[in-house]
């Protein structure tokens, strides 16, 4: 079955959103020194460059060219958080982006009939989506000594209620299009 | 020795790799750039460099190189 272009819609948002990602991690791991947060995030850069293959080569695999996006969920996310000055910053807006990324794909797996490309290529970015959030994590507890607790969770607070912002204004933007995502046992987690 | 603003403002210009002569005290931050994301790299090495904290609410009410270069002086620890 083709796909409907709402569909191919959503998949080329993910491969522009995957591609604005790595393009953000490369730069900062061009960035650090060498150290454990160099390692695990041009890792996550790579992950991220990845993933827009993979979208790439799945709107192919049904039969479709990737529509040609200029915007991606992060740069609305990056104007109304901010931009980071320092690494715990750029941490916490990952923390929340990442949640948002596990979240979205999460709901996608739930629609019915879903085109086994998609879900398979969903389960395979879904992987590394848990690592990304893991490695976050630890790294910003390992960070609570220099930062300090209370700062860092205000922080990460300060960026989900960005993100949930935007999230909303994605949806009500998008909402004739990714009307086939909100099926009634969507619920966001 | 202690670091002064003027060893900072040539840093900048290095990481930015630009001439030196760019980065005036008075220069506006934001004209020393393409893209407002190189200053975020630029803000990451600064700190690594001189090991102090910069956040994003110091930023908002910093305008020229010489204010950041003077934030970060500030904060530098006293040997």
């Amino acid at each position: 079955m083709p796909l409907s272009e709402d569909e191919l819609f959503v998949l080329s948002y993910y491969r522009t959103s995957e591609i604005n990602g790595s393009l953000f991690f490369g730069r900062l791991a061009r960035a650090l020194r060498p150290g454990p947060i160099q390692h695990d995030l041009s890792k996550h850069f790579a992950d991220e460059a990845q993933h827009a293959w993979y979208w790439t080569s799945c709107i192919d695999r049904l039969g479709a060219k990737p529509m040609r996006l200029s915007e991606a969920y992060q740069d609305q996310y990056l104007e109304a958080a901010g931009l980071p000055v320092n690494l715990m910053e750029v941490l916490a807006i990952t923390l929340v982006f990442e949640r948002r990324v596990i979240n979205q794909y999460a709901k996608h797996l739930a629609v019915s009939g879903l085109h086994p490309e998609i879900s398979g290529t969903i389960d395979r970015i879904m992987e590394d989506e848990r690592w990304h959030v893991q490695w976050v994590r630890d790294a910003l507890a390992a960070m609570e000594a220099r930062f300090g607790k209370e700062h860092i969770d205000a922080t990460i607070a300060r960026n989900k209620a960005a993100d949930q912002e935007v999230y909303a204004r994605t949806l009500a933007e998008y909402e004739a299009r990714l009307s086939f995502l909100a099926a009634p046992h969507d619920k966001e987690t | 020795m202690a670091v002064t603003t003027d060893d900072i403002r040539r840093r900048m210009a290095e990481i930015l790799e630009i001439p030196e002569a760019r980065a005036t005290p008075d220069t506006v931050l934001t004209d020393l750039v393409s893209d407002s994301f190189r200053l975020v790299e630029m803000a990451i090495e600064l700190q690594d460099d001189y090991d102090v904290i910069i956040g994003q609410s110091d930023m908002a009410d910093l305008r020229t190189v010489e204010q950041l270069a003077e934030l970060i002086r500030s904060r530098v620890a006293v040997p």
